[in-house]
């Protein structure tokens, strides 16, 4: 056997390929590492991410009073979002108490009803907030059709 | 005509990126999409040995259901990664391309084409770290992920292109396990189709991205 038999024979195996694709992982990973030198970090980021912990809305506080003035968000493309800032900054009357009493609103994001609308990820970003959706939806298509099935 | 719709919703950042290519690679798949909705399943023939006799396997209908639900997803998301104009963006829908893979794999209820399933999903799994790296790395280092304004420039570190292609190397490693699992001949056949294809297209977009960048 010569050695483009032993490997095809190798590769024949499914279940062999995901060591080869997770060596690959690996050797590139390493690549990576040795190259973080030659990397630099842009310092004028698009979507700039700052923890303020002092402030109530941490860590989604991007500035702005509500109805009053936005918050300070770029866009790469500004003339596909006319509404910029004005979202992000407004709080309901509820949030708006709860912001004045506590430190933790910013942490309560999914646990209330109003709260604040983080604008990078639901207007100048939202369509990837959908694909993710999207992915965790189909996932649990397949997971339950192949549970259904298992059933029967 | 597509250009003026792609215009008027309103996705923010997430423009389109049309050029000769990317159109022509987005009729391929809008015509797979419309092949994944009118087809019916094709049902495998299986000859009587020795006599002039033949069996004629059924589908059950929930599994042709799901097989139909997952081919048109994936063409639906093989074009959302053609079109789209985000490295970001580009990276969500090439993992949504391998969850949907493994959905059409798994359908078929056949011990060696499950195996394989199994395998892939555990490839897929791994893609997604240097997928997103990827992603990642090019927008810490050039502080923007629209191709739009990466276009020409060369700012995109070459190891955030190695990772981004292995990436989309372990996504549409699907083709792969088809031809070890006979998955063509599987019941259920049109629309194991749309694997071949979206990982087709997915390589041919992810060169374009890393030549352009």
């Amino acid at each position: 056997m010569n050695i483009i038999q032993k490997l095809a024979g190798y590769f024949a195996e499914t279940d062999n390929l995901p060591k080869v694709y997770a060596l690959a992982v690996c050797l590139v990973a390493v690549i990576g590492i040795c190259m973080i030198p030659a990397i630099s970090y842009d310092a004028d980021q698009l979507y700039p991410k700052s923890v303020d912990m002092e402030s109530p809305l941490s860590p989604y506080d991007r500035g702005g009073v509500p109805f009053e003035e936005p918050a300070e968000i770029v866009a790469q493309y500004p003339e596909n979002a006319p509404a910029l800032g004005w979202v992000t900054a407004y709080l309901t009357p509820a949030s708006q108490w709860m912001a004045d009493n506590t430190l933790y609103l910013g942490t309560t994001i999914a646990a209330h009803p109003g709260g604040i609308l983080d604008e990078i990820l639901y207007y100048t970003r939202g369509f990837d907030t959908i694909v993710e959706a999207s992915i965790l939806l189909c996932a649990f298509a397949i997971a339950s059709f192949l549970y259904r099935r298992s059933r029967t | 005509m597509m250009e003026a719709i792609l215009v008027q919703i309103p996705f923010g950042d997430m423009v389109h990126y049309l050029s000769g290519y990317t159109v022509l690679l987005f009729a391929v798949a809008a015509l797979f999409v419309v092949l994944a909705i009118v087809s019916l399943p094709e049902k495998p023939v299986d000859i009587v040995f020795g006599t002039d006799g033949y069996t004629l396997k059924e589908i059950p209908k929930d599994t042709m259901k799901f097989q139909r639900f997952m081919s048109i997803a994936c063409g639906v998301a093989t074009v959302g990664a053609i079109i789209s104009g985000d490295l970001f963006n580009f990276t969500l829908f090439a993992a949504l391309i391998g969850i949907l893979n493994i959905g059409i794999v798994a359908g078929v209820k056949n011990r060696h084409v499950l195996d394989s399933a199994f395998s892939y999903g555990l490839v897929v799994m791994m893609g997604t770290v240097p997928l997103f790296a990827g992603a990642a790395i090019a927008v810490a280092a050039t502080g923007t992920l629209s191709i739009w304004e990466l276009a020409g420039v060369g700012a995109v570190p070459l190891i955030s292109k190695l990772l981004l292609l292995l990436g989309v190397l372990g996504e549409g490693m699907a083709p792969f396990y088809i031809g070890k699992a006979e998955i063509t001949r599987a019941p259920g056949a049109p629309y194991i189709l749309m694997i071949h294809v979206s990982s087709l297209l997915l390589f041919l977009r992810v060169v374009e991205i890393l030549l352009t960048v």
